[in-house]
C-alpha cells in the first residue's frame, strides 16, 4: 500500500503542474485586464504603468509562470488584485467551510441514497422500487435553490426549528456549527442521494444477478448476509467512484446554497474572482481545487484496492 | 434425521412430475419430469444445452431466477420433505447442510472479494453454529481433503489467486463441508481443462465414496457419464426420454435420440469417417409440438408420434417415452441408420 501511494504521489506531480500552465495560460488569454479594473475611471497612464511594473505584468509570460509557481511551491499563492489579501489566506479561510459543507452533504447523500439504491434493486420492479425511482427524480428535477428556500420558509420561518442562515465555525461551537450547515448539507445532500441512489442501484442489479451471488444463497446464507456482505461489498467500487467524484462537484458547485444561506464558503469566492479578473485567486482557486481532486481520486484508488483484492497486485 | 435411517428406507430424492414454465411462455420448459434417486447413488441427467437439466436442478435448491411470473408444480420430496413445499427458511435450513450444489463456472461461482477460506467457513458457521476459529479449522481440513496443494495458505487467498481447477476444488470443499446428504453438480468440469476435468471427476467420486452422499450430476459428456454414473437420466427439450442404469443405456439404447447421442460421441483411436449428428435443431419453446417433442428430427417419426409418448418401462429400472421402443421390434440394426 505504502509503495502504491508513494507512486500516486509521484505521478499527481507532473498532473498538477500541467494544469497550473494550462490555467496560468489559459486566463492570460481572457479579456478584460486586471489594472483597468483597479486603475479607477480616470485611467491615468502614470498609474497604469506603475500597477503593471508593480505586479510584474510587465515581465514575459513565462517568467510570470514561474514567479508563480515559485511562490506557490513555498507556499505564497499571491495577492489577491482586488482585496490585497494573500490568497492562501483567503482560501484557507472558505475551504473549511466549504469543505465541512461537503462532507456533511455528502453523509446526507450516502445515508439515504445507498439504502435506498440497494433496497430498490432488491426489491427491482416492486412498489418500493417505483416510489424509491420516482422519488430520486423529483431529487433530480428540482432545483437547489429553491429547495433552499422552501425549507427555510418551513423550517426556520415556520417552525423556527434552524437558524434561516449565518455560519459558525466547527472549532467554535460544534453543535451549533452543524446546526447552522444541516439545512444547506441536506438541500445539496438531497441532490447528490439521488444519483447515488440510481448508481447503487444499477450496480446492485449486476452484481445481484452474478453466479456468486446464487453461490452464497445455494450455502443456505440468510438474504440479509447476501446482500450485505455478497453483493454490496462488490458493488460498492462504482459507488465509491461516484462519491469521489459528487465531492470534486461540492467543492466548487455548491454556490448557489451557499449564497441562499449565506454561508461564508469557496463558492462566493470562486465567482468574485472570476468576475473580478483577479488572476491570483483564481489561479490558486483552480490549483487547490485541483490538489483536491487528485488527493481524491487517490483516495478512491486506495478505497477500490481495499475493496477489490485482485486490483492489490495490479503494478 | 439420521442418515442410516434413510438409506434403509425409500428414495433420498423423489421427484414426481415436476413442470416448470416461465411468465408468458407457450409450453414447459420442464416438463411432467420424475426422477428417483437412492442415498450413496449417482444420477447423471444427460442432454444439450436448454433440454432443461439445469432448470431442474437450480428448481431442486429453490434457486430459480424469480421473474414475475414462474409456474412450477410438482413434488419432489427429500429426505421425507417436499421441497416445493418449504418456507424459504425451511428451505435455507437445507441449502448448504442436507444438500449442496456445485456450479459449472469456477471462476464467477466464487466471491471474488471473499478470501476463500471465509467462504467456505461462513457455510460451516451457518449451519452447524460454530465459532469462527472452529469453522476456520473445519475449511482447512476440507481444503486438505479437496486435495489443494499448501491448503493453510490457500485458506487466506482470494479466487483470483487460484487456478480453475484449484477454485473448483474449493467449490467442492464447500459444498462438502457441512456432508451433504445430496450433492448437485451442473456440469462442474465443463469449464475447466481436459486434464484437470479428470482429477476434479476423481475426487468427487473419491470424496462421494467417503462421505456416501447421493450426487445429481449434470453433463453434456458422455465421458462423464461413463466415467461416474449409476443410473443415466437422459433429457430431450424439458423431458425425460429415457432413464435405467448406466451399462443398461450404453449398451441397449432404445430412445432415438439416445441413439444418436451415443453414435455422436467420437471414439478414441483413428478417426473413421465423419462423426454422425442429429439432423434438424431442438423446437423453441414458442413452437414445442403437442406430442413427442423429438418427432420432428426422428428417422423413425410415425403418425403415433403426435400423441405425447410416456415413458415406459422396458425392463428393470429401464425405461423409455417412446412408442415404438423396444426398437428392435420394428427395425433390427436401425441404430446404425440413425444418421
Amino acid at each position: 500500500m505504502l509503495g502504491f501511494l508513494t507512486r500516486r504521489l509521484l505521478i499527481a506531480i507532473p498532473t498538477i503542474l500541467l494544469i497550473s500552465i494550462f490555467v496560468f495560460t489559459l486566463q492570460k488569454l481572457l479579456p478584460g485586464d486586471p489594472v483597468l479594473a483597479m486603475a479607477g475611471e480616470e485611467r491615468d497612464p502614470a498609474v497604469i504603468e506603475f500597477l503593471r511594473e508593480k505586479y510584474r505584468l510587465n515581465d514575459p509570460i513565462w517568467m510570470q509562470y514561474f514567479n508563480w509557481i515559485g511562490g506557490a511551491l513555498t507556499g505564497d499563492l499571491g495577492i489577491s488584485l482586488r482585496t490585497q489579501q494573500p490568497v492562501l489566506t483567503l482560501i484557507a479561510e472558505k475551504l473549511p467551510v466549504t469543505i465541512q459543507l461537503a462532507v456533511m452533504a455528502l453523509v446526507i447523500a450516502l445515508v439515504i441514497g445507498v439504502p435506498t439504491g440497494v433496497l430498490s434493486a432488491y426489491r427491482k420492479g416492486s412498489v418500493i422500487d417505483w416510489v424509491a425511482n420516482i422519488v430520486a427524480l423529483s431529487g433530480l428535477s428540482i432545483p437547489n435553490f429553491w429547495l433552499g428556500i422552501m425549507l427555510i420558509l418551513l423550517v426556520s420561518v415556520k417552525l423556527g426549528w434552524l437558524p434561516a442562515s449565518g455560519y459558525v465555525p466547527l472549532t467554535e461551537d460544534p453543535l451549533q456549527s452543524i446546526r447552522t450547515m444541516i439545512m444547506p448539507a441536506f438541500v445539496l445532500g438531497t441532490g447528490l442521494a439521488a444519483t447515488l441512489m440510481r448508481h447503487t442501484r444499477s450496480a446492485m442489479l449486476g452484481v445481484l444477478r452474478s453466479d456468486y451471488v446464487r453461490t452464497a444463497r445455494a450455502k443456505g446464507l440468510g438474504e440479509s448476509v447476501v446482500v450485505l456482505k455478497h453483493a454490496l461489498r462488490n458493488a460498492l467500487i462504482p459507488i465509491v467512484t461516484v462519491t469521489t467524484l459528487l465531492f470534486g462537484e461540492l467543492l466548487a458547485g455548491a454556490v448557489l446554497t451557499e449564497q441562499i444561506f449565506t454561508i461564508p464558503g469557496f463558492g462566493k469566492l470562486v465567482v468574485d474572482a472570476v468576475f473580478n479578473r483577479d488572476y491570483a485567486v483564481v489561479q490558486g482557486i483552480v490549483l487547490c481545487t485541483a490538489v483536491a481532486f487528485i488527493a481524491m481520486n487517490i483516495l478512491a484508488d486506495a478505497i477500490y484496492r481495499v475493496l477489490n483484492p485482485r486490483m492489490r497486485e495490479e503494478q | 434425521m439420521t442418515e442410516g435411517a434413510m438409506t434403509e428406507a425409500g428414495p433420498l430424492l423423489e421427484i414426481s412430475d415436476l413442470s416448470i414454465r416461465f411468465g408468458g411462455a407457450p409450453s414447459n420448459l420442464v416438463d411432467g419430469l420424475s426422477l428417483r434417486l437412492s442415498a450413496g447413488e449417482t444420477l447423471c441427467i444427460v442432454g444439450e444445452s436448454g433440454c432443461g437439466k439445469s432448470l431442474t436442478a437450480l428448481a431442486l435448491m429453490g434457486l430459480l431466477p424469480m421473474p414475475p411470473a414462474r409456474r412450477m408444480s410438482g413434488r419432489a420430496v427429500f429426505e421425507g420433505r417436499d421441497l416445493f413445499e418449504l418456507s424459504l427458511d425451511q428451505l435455507k435450513d437445507i441449502r448448504g447442510d442436507r444438500m449442496a450444489m456445485i456450479f459449472q463456472e469456477p471462476m464467477t461461482s466464487l466471491n471474488p472479494a471473499i478470501k476463500v477460506g471465509e467462504q467456505i467457513a461462513e457455510s460451516v458457521r451457518r449451519h452447524r453454529g460454530v465459532s469462527r476459529a472452529e469453522a476456520r479449522a473445519h475449511a482447512l481440513e476440507m481444503l486438505c481433503r479437496v486435495r489443494i496443494p499448501a491448503p493453510e495458505k490457500r485458506l487466506d487467498e482470494y479466487p483470483h489467486q487460484m487456478s480453475g481447477g484449484m477454485r473448483q476444488r474449493a467449490m467442492i470443499a464447500m459444498a462438502l463441508a457441512n456432508d451433504p446428504a445430496l450433492l448437485i453438480a451442473d456440469e462442474p468440469t465443463t469449464a475447466l481443462d481436459v486434464t484437470v476435468q479428470a482429477q476434479v471427476l476423481d475426487l468427487m467420486r473419491a470424496l462421494q465414496q467417503e462421505s456416501g452422499a447421493a450426487l445429481i450430476m449434470i453433463t453434456h459428456d458422455l465421458g462423464v457419464v461413463a466415467e461416474m454414473a449409476d443410473t443415466v437420466a437422459v433429457m430431450y427439450a424439458g423431458r425425460i426420454v429415457e432413464t435405467g442404469p448406466v451399462a443398461r443405456i450404453f449398451e441397449d439404447p432404445q430412445h432415438p435420440y439416445t441413439i444418436g447421442l451415443m453414435s455422436s460421441m467420437p471414439d478414441l483411436g483413428p478417426r473413421g469417417g465423419r462423426l454422425v449428428t442429429i439432423p434438424g435443431v431442438v423446437p423453441p419453446a414458442d413452437a414445442m409440438p403437442e406430442g413427442c417433442r423429438f418427432a420432428s428430427r426422428c428417422p423413425f417419426a410415425a403418425p403415433a408420434c403426435a400423441e405425447a409418448p410416456p415413458l415406459r418401462d422396458l425392463a428393470e429400472g429401464h425405461s423409455v417415452a417412446c412408442w415404438l421402443a423396444p426398437l428392435e421390434a420394428v427395425e433390427p440394426g436401425a441404430a446404425e441408420e440413425v444418421a
